[in-house]
């Protein structure tokens, strides 16, 4: 006992010897314990992983048992090819577009919802539906609401006399990718705005009830107390919406197939058209590593970014 | 109106179609009689096998299945386990996921035979079935289908009405003479041409013709020359058959083309938005099943010389026997026994009346057609039609890079909507071409 007095941490002094072995013995069973999900995700995630590293320096077809290694074409392909240049292009754009919108959107139907005092819920439950539906679900309906012929918009347009506005949706490059990024918004929007809400209801309400008493407006107080403290939620959203927006497939699947012509490919899309339809594996799966390293690297930087601005009350 | 355009109960000749450029079957020593041997004897074997095939056309799932169904009330020591699925958009992508979980079908629909002969998934068709039929296509010089229709003819579907409106009275007999139609149908207020160009099958519809008239008609060897970078698609043929098309798409064609799907034609068909579609005979059944009372008709679209040139040479596709199955002889015998009862006269000709097929089979097949079925089969008749190929279904030397057929198509969405220079399209079509053929060489 009087050693243990004599320790600059008392507590430390007492508790470590037992600390320290009873630390040894969790360590051991708990290694028995993860070790079926260790195997399991070895087995399912790390081997497929590390496969597909291989396999994008190979011409493997996807079918053939042979599977021939051809060193970095793939890759060389990738830097030459038109058709991923236009697919790169159409991402960033789809990307850029989706962050901002779902976002502004997000936030603005947050605060809408939060300082609405009745039927909450109701709303709540209104925006956040369409994110119930899934992607191939949505894009079957907009399909429907846009097709040229038998639209519900166009069928409007006609109704209200604005029949010269009628357009191919989603068969005219010049509107195709904007009523993908549209569409999109209308699906995503609820999910991030429920976060947005979270955060929103974590703002201290004496801090903007200080802010009115000493004159600021309610523009100042959302700008100056409620925006700031909204960065955590703002990180988390507009990572998420990023890394979907980089992975978007089925709206464009069901919607546009890639096209009119190679109007609405996204690198996720050619990764599968190229993969499985063309049946070049090797590329798809070269192509599908630039993704990964893509997304890696925009989310690094984005959430550096992001986290200098973030307040902790 | 009419509701329906008379039946017309024709004996089809099992054409004699021998086609030039195709493998014959000459040697054989199967039973041709199509005439199925009861194999339930009470002592029999009993043999299990698996089957796959695209189910995209329900009818012909149906007909299908129910031959199975017939077939293993006549074998029961024969089972057959149907594993086809209708909820997988690419049959491509279904067998090779059937492939890769290792639940390849015994015996398969097999549509792109060379490249699971690559991926040595499937072996020879037994001599015994081949005498089933007239001809068989060959890859490399052997026998893998047993082809379960023969290619059909596409052409212009054409509402009578529309037709008799725009003061349309004799069909063309020329290209120049069915684009002055274009026009009075234009002028009568209706839209021309439906496509369903939201998928991309259906723009090798008109393409392939144009390619055809153009270049295959004249050069069925085209494709091996493209791959030898003998010819270009910059030469004056290819680049005159993208200008018709292009002609033809801009000016004719609905609106709303690239946002329509294949299986949305027929009700522009029938609601009267379109005076046309150029597709094939399988699409009756939806007209007819649209609008009962539609009128409507069939004809080989001419080309500038006036001659008719439609697809309707065989391509290695049909039944296939899978290289694992081939290692069982019960089950070699199982599925022979299969194949000689689906192309037995009772049960092939209830297969082809519901899918509107033409029989590929030896021995006379006969089922109701309707007039514009009977249309088609004239025209599979008549050896002055030239018959070809889509760019994508020849084979052997003439295959192209597999990845290509949707790159080209796509190309050709992008010549029409951006307005595109022609030639220079083509110089990207001879670049893609080059790069595909070299990536698939590694």
């Amino acid at each position: 006992m009087v050693v243990q007095q004599q320790h600059n941490d008392p507590a430390k002094a007492i508790a470590m010897p037992a600390v320290k072995k009873k630390r040894k013995k969790w360590q051991w069973y708990a290694l028995l314990f993860i070790l079926p999900s260790f195997i399991l995700y070895t087995l399912f995630v790390i081997v497929p992983t590390l496969s597909s590293v291989y396999l994008s320096f190979t011409s493997w077809d996807g079918i053939s048992t042979e599977v021939r290694y051809i060193g970095l074409s793939n890759f060389e392909e990738i830097i030459q090819s038109e058709r991923v240049h236009n697919a790169l292009r159409n991402t960033i754009i789809i990307t850029v577009a989706l962050v901002i919108l779902e976002n502004l959107a997000a936030l603005v139907l947050a605060v809408l919802v939060d300082q609405v005092r009745w039927f909450r819920n109701m709303f709540r439950s209104i925006f956040y539906f369409p994110v119930l539906l899934s992607g191939i679900v949505m894009g079957f309906i907009w399909t429907i609401i846009l097709n040229y012929n038998f639209g519900v918009f166009n069928q409007l347009l006609i109704m209200v006399g604005l029949e010269s506005w009628m357009k191919d949706w989603l068969g005219d490059p010049n509107y195709a990718l904007l009523s993908i990024i549209l569409s999109t918004v209308w699906k995503s929007a609820g999910y991030y705005m429920i976060i947005y809400l979270a955060g929103l209801q974590s703002v201290p309400g004496d801090l903007t009830e200080a802010a009115g008493i000493d004159g600021a407006n309610r523009w100042q107080q959302f700008r100056h107390i409620t925006f700031p403290l909204l960065a955590g939620a703002m990180t988390v959203c507009m990572v998420l919406s990023m890394i979907a927006a980089l992975k978007i497939f089925d709206q464009i699947a069901v919607m546009t197939d890639g096209g009119p012509g190679f109007a609405t490919e996204t690198l996720t899309y050619i990764i599968y058209k190229v993969g499985f339809g063309e049946m070049r594996q090797g590329f798809g799966t070269a192509m599908a590593l630039v993704l990964f390293l893509l997304i890696l690297i925009v989310t690094i930087i984005q959430v550096k970014f992001f986290r200098k601005r973030e307040v902790q009350l | 109106m009419k509701r329906r355009s008379k039946t017309l109960a024709s004996v089809l000749m099992a054409m004699t179609l021998m086609i030039s450029a195709c493998g014959g079957n000459e040697g054989n020593n199967g039973t041709a009689s199509g005439e199925t041997p009861n194999t339930a004897a009470p002592e029999a074997k009993e043999v299990n096998f698996t089957i796959g095939y695209a189910t995209g056309d329900p009818a012909g799932k149906k007909a299908i299945s129910e031959s199975i169904k017939a077939f293993m009330e006549k074998n029961p020591n024969i089972k057959i386990t149907d594993v086809s699925e209708g909820t997988t958009s690419s049959y491509l992508d279904w067998l090779k996921t059937m492939d890769a979980v290792g639940e390849f079908p015994d015996l398969v629909e097999m549509r792109d035979t060379e490249v699971f002969l690559e991926a040595d998934k499937i072996v020879e068709l037994p001599e015994e079935v081949r005498g089933l039929f007239n001809t068989l296509p060959e890859v490399n010089g052997k026998i893998y289908n047993a082809p379960m229709v023969l290619t059909s003819p596409q052409g212009i579907i054409y509402s009578k009405k529309a037709y008799e409106d725009a003061g349309v009275t004799e069909l063309p007999k020329t290209y120049d003479e069915f684009l002055d139609i274009q026009e009075k149908l234009k002028t009568s207020g209706i839209t021309p041409i439906v496509v369903g160009g939201k998928d991309i099958f259906h723009m090798g519809f008109w393409l392939n013709k144009f390619l055809i008239d153009q270049v295959y008609a004249g050069d069925p060897d085209w494709n091996s020359k493209r791959t030898a970078k003998e010819v270009s698609f910059t030469d004056e043929n290819v680049v005159q058959a993208m200008k018709d098309y292009k002609e033809l798409f801009t000016k004719y064609v609905d609106k709303g083309w690239l946002s329509t799907a294949d299986n949305q034609t027929a009700s522009i068909l029938v609601s009267g938005k379109a005076a046309q579609l150029f597709s094939g005979p399988w699409m009756f059944t939806q007209i007819q099943e649209a609008d009962p009372s539609f009128e409507f008709g069939f004809y080989a679209l001419p080309d500038r010389n006036g001659n008719r040139n439609v697809l309707g040479l065989p391509s290695p596709a049909g039944w296939s026997l899978s290289k694992e199955a081939s290692t069982d002889s019960d089950k070699v015998d199982a599925i022979n026994e299969f194949i000689k009862f689906f192309f037995s006269k009772e049960q092939y000709s209830k297969f082809l009346e519901v899918s509107n097929g033409i029989p590929s089979t030896k021995e006379q097949v006969s089922y109701e057609a309707t007039e514009q079925m009977q249309t088609v089969l004239d025209i599979m008749a008549d050896s002055s039609i030239k018959k070809s190929l889509a760019i994508n279904n020849w084979w052997g030397e003439n295959q192209i890079p597999p990845q290509f057929r949707n790159w080209f198509y796509k190309l050709m969405q992008d010549l029409v909507l951006k307005d595109g220079d022609v030639a220079e399209y083509m110089k990207k079509a001879d670049t893609e071409y080059d790069m595909q053929v070299k990536a698939n060489n590694q």
